[in-house]
């Protein structure tokens, strides 16, 4: 009994939250002052539990930041900076006012500038947190490059975006660090792993741009200024690690090829070097001079049971990324003016290919048109007047296609005027029991092992005469979709007789199968015990999701065959065209 | 006055003086007969005091002095005179110094015009020269000379050699702050250890050197959601058949969606209007011409008198004996309540079965809920919350029809903006709250009015 009555909204959640607007009073700030420094800082407003009580009575809906962050804001001091400039714009008004133009002139001169070192120091203690988070740095970076100097944001901005991505993408293309990449509607989406982090980031394609009215453009400026400068620290740090010179240089080589003597019509004499380096077509020099086969080995430890499979798993995970580095090892590209220039030179290069392009399309080409050696030409236009006998003449597809499926594909399906196949998403992975679309399937195909007999066949089949060709390709066609149906027919027996799809079965040894056929039903003797052996409860849940996964599958295969139908349907009309070409 | 006066009878005692101005000669020629006034008080002084004479001669020194800079009759005869030697020499001498000067360095006649004609120089600013306080100057001059004396160096100068030292070993003096956005600025090893601070902990604190650690929660981020979401397989600028119907069946789900709430609303604000048709206006027209035996609507006539009625009862005072009465009842009920409960308790050592039942089915419950809940939370990590006045708006997929497909990369027309997708990315992963722009509300109305100058046209 007895004791003060307590009032209400004087602790609790009531007092661990602060509106928007106090925020802004408490530290003295314009809103859009206020609204930056959060950004910069990464302050993030906080919807409370029980919106009545901290809004004191009050339903109206508001903006709330915990008080303890706005506390911490207190402490900065780029707060201090941005009341500083809040006083110099309004100095130079005046003295414009007033017509005093040497004040005007010494004021500009003393424009107080802050520094966003220490805030990415302190939001990024170590520089793997830094990498982990530069996915979005990148893709802003990238998109605010893209835009035209038209004064919807700073010019000098857009140009460090540039510089940065490009030391990004010089930097992708020295480590080989590139995984994927997927062509969507939207824009190209590049999939790297860079220091062990898996980093996604999206460019847009060249001069798609309409400004947007319902977005903010000073947000997008701060969140700009944030990470512009994230991404130049990663960037100097990433260079590090590759011992590559920072700002980047072309090494004397690549200086020396690139070296042309019409180079003013590009550029402007300050501007050359950066845009040669934004050509992506020369390596970049080094600190240290690079030891080219030094491929860092795995270090082996003694491991058992799990631990060895793991390891095996490993191992196997890296050699087939070593050979996905060198996909285009070997290969010379020339690109045709209307394909994508940009995107595709950093990919080929990314994979250890040769590329160059017409002089008179952008600086930095290496070869010409007519160099004997290009194995592979890139055109994106139906028929081409002049053709060189000694290569491929491919559409842009087959080099994003090829990375995808880390192999070289058959160059058959990409030449000039076929109906390409479709391009898939690199950035699904299918759980078992999903449809699979049977180009995936075929390409899965050719990842096992497959591809060997028929890369040959393709080979023979170009080194013969032109005559046979067509009738060859129909073979090959015919082949490939028997071959396919086959393990499509593979595939569902698989599915249908449960999940076994993960046990592997190697041919031609007679004694491990054995074993691991008895193994096998073992294990499924065990697992029938184990199911009788169940709970009430507990079965009738197994047998629920037992359930769910059958119709699943169910509803794949339905798919698939419903493709075939589709196929099926097409086949006539497809046969036909080619028979007109 | 009477200074100027005697400077006029100096100057004019003086041997070898000549005036200007003629006028002064004849001055004694026309005098007056004095008139008789008193000069004792200023005012009549000035009245009657005539001294134009000392004026046109100061004039007339003046004159001398700014035309020729000195009094004439101070001259020597060189400065006044020239022997003339011939025409011819100096036309050289003059033709000479033109072409030597070109055309160029001919000043402009605007120039010459407001260039200055007196020889006299510009007076000197006193002010410049004096020294105001002499006192205090001499002792700080020698308080330096004492320092000078003992080594110390003023910080003028310290600072001075300071700034030159910097600029002989190649450093800038003063150091600008390079702009954010400037392109060729420069980075540095961020993460790498830098040395460690010597300085005092706690001087670094006060005198606010030190940055406030940042607290581990705010490293948090608020949604799980990935920075870069991939577009769907669909997305694919050619995309597998079935994966492209997928998608497009979604972004119809979502449209249609869309069209239902539409229409909702749509048949919730509809007015409820009775359009006049033919038949209705026919109807009207013929109203009361027509008999018809209808049985008209009975009106509730009794409804007013019966609204008002209030509470009617009266309260009357219980007797003694009612009072008692109810207490009995009371207490007795009280007592059957406790005997009650007593049974009660005694009754459930027989029902432990079923309580026992209960307790589990009731602790199934809470587990259920907790698992229900926590799933819950789960997904709202990656929900948008609601974080303003605004709800965060799901942008509309971007999906091109089949017709709309792009044969090849070089035809192929981008969907959406890639700008718009990353700023609502930052709204649904809770980093911004989602705003709408601001509109432009005008406070008074705008007034037009014709200019004259059109006026006068028409």
């Amino acid at each position: 009994m007895g004791g003060l009555q307590k009032k209400k909204y004087e602790s609790g959640s009531a007092t661990n939250y602060i509106s928007r607007n106090k925020a802004r009073k408490k530290l003295s700030l314009s809103l859009a002052d206020f609204r930056r420094l959060c950004i910069l800082k990464g302050i993030y407003p906080h919807e409370p539990k029980h919106k009545k009580k901290v809004n004191k009575g009050s339903t109206a809906p508001r903006t709330f930041y915990l008080l303890k962050d706005i506390r911490f804001l207190l402490h900065e001091p780029i707060v201090g900076k941005f009341r500083e400039y809040k006083i110099f714009v309004r100095k130079l008004r005046k003295a414009y006012g007033k017509a005093e133009w040497s004040g005007v002139q010494r004021m500009k001169e003393n424009k107080p500038a802050y520094k966003l070192d220490h805030i990415i120091k302190e939001r990024y203690p170590t520089f793997i947190d830094a990498v982990r988070d530069v996915d979005d740095a990148l893709s802003m970076c990238f998109l605010f490059s893209t835009f035209a100097r038209t004064g919807k944001c700073h010019v000098q901005t857009i140009q460090l975006c540039r510089r940065l991505g490009v030391e990004w993408m010089n930097y992708i293309i020295a480590s080989r660090s590139l995984r994927k990449v997927f062509l969507s509607i939207k824009g190209i989406y590049y999939q790297a792993e860079v220091l062990g982090q898996t980093i996604t980031w999206i460019i847009p394609y060249q001069f798609a741009h309409d400004h947007p009215t319902d977005v903010d453009y000073r947000v997008m400026a701060t969140f700009t200024e944030l990470y512009t400068t994230l991404l130049g620290f990663v960037n100097f740090r990433l260079y590090q690690t590759l011992n590559l010179v920072y700002p980047p240089k072309l090494d004397g080589q690549g200086e020396f090829s690139l070296k042309s003597e019409c180079e003013e019509d590009y550029a402007l004499e300050s501007e050359s070097y950066s845009e040669k380096l934004a050509a992506l077509s020369a390596s970049l020099a080094r600190t240290v001079p690079s030891v080219e086969d030094e491929e860092a080995e795995l270090d082996h430890f003694p491991a058992e049971g799990e631990d060895l499979e793991k390891m095996e798993t490993r191992e196997k995970m890296e050699l087939e990324q070593n050979k996905q580095k060198k996909l285009f090892e070997g290969l010379k590209f020339f690109l045709n003016r209307e394909v994508p220039r940009e995107s595709l030179a950093f990919v080929i290069r990314c994979f250890g290919g040769e590329v160059s392009w017409d002089k008179s399309l952008c600086i930095g080409s290496t070869y010409d048109e007519t160099d004997e050696t290009i194995t592979h030409h890139i055109v994106d236009r139906p028929t081409i007047d002049k053709q060189y006998i000694n290569r491929y003449y491919i559409q842009p597809q087959w080099v994003y296609d090829c990375v995808n499926g880390k192999i070289l594909l058959p160059v058959e399906e990409y030449f000039l005027g076929v109906t390409l196949p479709p391009h898939l998403s690199p950035f699904v992975e299918e759980s078992e029991g999903d449809y699979v679309p049977p180009e995936k399937l075929k390409l899965l195909a050719l990842q096992k092992g497959e591809k060997p007999q028929a890369e040959e066949d393709e080979e023979e089949e170009e080194e013969e005469d032109d005559e046979d060709d067509e009738e060859e390709d129909d073979q090959s066609e015919d082949e490939d979709e028997a071959e396919d149906e086959a393990s499509l027919a593979e595939m569902e027996e698989k599915r249908a007789q449960g999940k076994s799809l993960s046990v592997k079965v190697t041919p031609g040894k007679v004694k491990p199968e054995n074993r691991m056929r008895t193994e096998q039903e073992e294990k499924a003797e065990e697992k029938r015990l184990a199911i009788m052996m169940m709970k009430k409860r507990e079965k009738y849940l197994y047998d629920k999701i037992m359930f769910g996964k059958k119709r699943h599958v169910r509803e794949a295969n339905k798919l698939a065959a419903k493709r075939k139908a589709h196929d099926d349907a097409n086949k006539p009309d497809k046969k036909k065209k080619k028979k007109k070409c | 006055m009477a200074a100027v006066r005697k400077h006029k009878r100096v100057a004019a005692a003086q041997p070898g003086f000549l005036p200007i101005k003629s006028s002064l000669d004849g001055n004694s020629s026309v005098i007056k007969r004095r008139k008789r006034v008193n000069k004792n008080k200023k005012k009549s002084w000035n009245r009657f005091s005539d001294i134009q004479d000392v004026e046109e001669f100061l004039d007339d020194v003046r004159l001398q002095e700014r035309a020729t800079g000195g009094l004439i009759a101070e001259k020597t005869d060189d400065t006044l005179f020239f022997v003339d030697t011939g025409e011819t020499d100096e036309k050289d001498t003059q033709e000479q110094t033109t072409v030597k000067k070109g055309k160029h360095s001919k000043p402009l006649r605007i120039d010459l015009i407001l260039q200055p004609d007196s020889h006299i120089q510009a007076p000197k600013n006193v002010l410049a020269f004096q020294q105001p306080n002499a006192k205090k100057q001499r002792r700080i001059s020698e308080r330096a000379a004492k320092l000078a004396a003992m080594g110390v160096l003023p910080r003028r100068e310290k600072l001075l050699q300071l700034r030159s030292a910097a600029a002989a070993s190649g450093l800038s003096v003063k150091e600008h702050p390079v702009a954010n956005n400037n392109p060729d600025r420069a980075f540095y090893d961020l993460w790498s250890a830098g040395t460690p601070e010597t300085a005092d902990p706690y001087y670094l604190e006060q005198t606010k050197k030190k940055l406030v650690k940042r607290p581990d929660r705010l490293n948090e981020k608020p949604s799980v959601l990935p920075a870069v979401e991939v577009i769907a397989p669909g997305g694919s600028y050619n995309p597998d058949f079935f994966s492209h119907q997928d998608l497009l069946r979604e972004a119809h789900e979502v449209e249609l969606k869309k069209q239902k709430a539409e229409e909702k609303l749509a048949r919730q604000l509809a007015v409820n209007e009775d359009k006049a048709t033919e038949e209705s206006t026919f109807k009207e027209q013929v109203e009361g011409l027509i008999e018809e035996e209808e049985i008209e609507p009975q009106e509730p006539e009794g409804d007013t008198e019966d609204t008002v009625m209030g509470p009617t009862a009266t309260q009357e005072k219980k007797t003694e004996k009612q009072r008692k009465k109810e207490k009995a009842q009371r207490i007795k009920d009280l007592q059957r309540k406790v005997e009650r409960q007593v049974i009660d308790k005694q009754q459930q050592l027989f029902q432990l079965r079923s309580i026992s039942a209960s307790v589990k089915k009731q602790e199934q419950r809470t587990e259920m809920r907790q698992a229900q809940r926590k799933v819950q939370q789960e997904a709202q990590k990656s929900m948008p919350r609601r974080l303003g006045r605004l709800k965060f708006q799901t942008p509309d997929l971007d999906v091109q029809l089949s017709d709309e497909l792009a044969s090849s990369l070089r035809s192929l027309k981008p969907e959406g903006s890639i700008l718009k997708d990353r700023f609502k990315s930052l709204q649904k992963r809770n980093i911004i709250e989602p705003r709408e722009r601001a509109r432009f509300n005008r406070k008074y109305k705008l007034k037009y009015s014709e200019k004259r100058a059109f006026r006068e046209i028409e």
